[in-house]
């Protein structure tokens, strides 16, 4: 591998890749909902951080910057498949009116039926709603560094967080 | 420090309730939350190894360096 753009030797990009490729990759995977899809951008994302780490100035943390890029990078693919949404922000009064339990364990009887489970819930959320959580489901990310991924304060993380574990637990009831 | 305060916050007490517990008799698995549900999924979801062999041939064409990023950083040659 050659050293990149930005000065960065193999040894320390393959470091770079090696502590966020999961993270990047499980955003990609359930955003875009598609292993193939995921895995292309994925390795799109890394390339695009490999190419513009010279561009990198340190105001935030090198797993945030990543993110963004990888988030830009799946919107722009979702906006060239298609512009369906399901649910909105208009449909916030639904879901706070709604019954789901989320102070109740959310229940799966197999692991390997999780993520199935879990993709078709996110496909039923907003795309805001399915990007706060996977977001905020990093613990290396604080609710500043969601909100400055997101475009929101920190508060409307929090409030717009409640409302997406509300829609989260009704769809993931219907999916069992 | 962010994440125990992230954590503290809103999941430190259903944290204590006891949570991602599986049932012995049932197999069963629960979590307090989506965000427990998500982390568990991502932990036990692989990323393919693919993606490492192709990055590896996709940077191998790359025009050599300008500046190196940690100068950029810190200023000086820290090597």
């Amino acid at each position: 591998m050659e050293e990149s753009p930005a000065g960065l030797a193999p040894s320390e990009f393959s470091g770079l890749y090696e502590e966020n490729n999961r993270a990047i990759y499980y955003l990609a995977l359930r955003f875009l909902g598609d292993p193939q899809k995921a895995e292309d951008a994925t390795h799109d994302v890394f390339l695009k951080a490999f190419r513009k780490l010279d561009q990198f100035r340190g105001e935030a943390s090198l797993r945030t910057w990543l993110y963004r890029i990888a988030i830009n990078h799946c919107q722009n693919l979702r906006q060239g498949w298609h512009d369906r949404h399901m649910f909105s922000n208009a449909d916030d009064a639904v879901w706070d009116n709604a019954v789901a339990k989320t102070d109740s364990p959310l229940r799966v009887l197999e692991t390997k039926e999780l993520g199935q489970r879990i993709q078709k819930t996110l496909d039923a959320l907003s795309d805001e709603y399915r990007l706060l959580l996977l977001l905020v489901a990093d613990e290396e990310l604080s609710y500043e560094q969601v909100g400055a991924l997101v475009g929101q304060s920190p508060d409307a993380v929090r409030g717009k967080l409640h409302r997406a574990r509300k829609a989260f637990a009704a769809h993931f009831e219907k999916t069992a | 420090m962010k994440h125990q305060n992230k954590l503290s916050q809103e999941q430190q007490q259903s944290r204590q309730v006891g949570t991602e517990q599986q049932s012995q008799a049932s197999g069963a698995r629960e979590f307090a939350s989506a965000e427990e549900m998500l982390r568990y999924d991502a932990a036990h979801t692989p990323v393919p190894p693919d993606i490492a062999e192709r990055l590896q041939k996709s940077t191998g064409d790359l025009p050599r360096p300008k500046t190196a990023w940690w100068k950029r950083l810190f200023g000086g040659d820290h090597r």
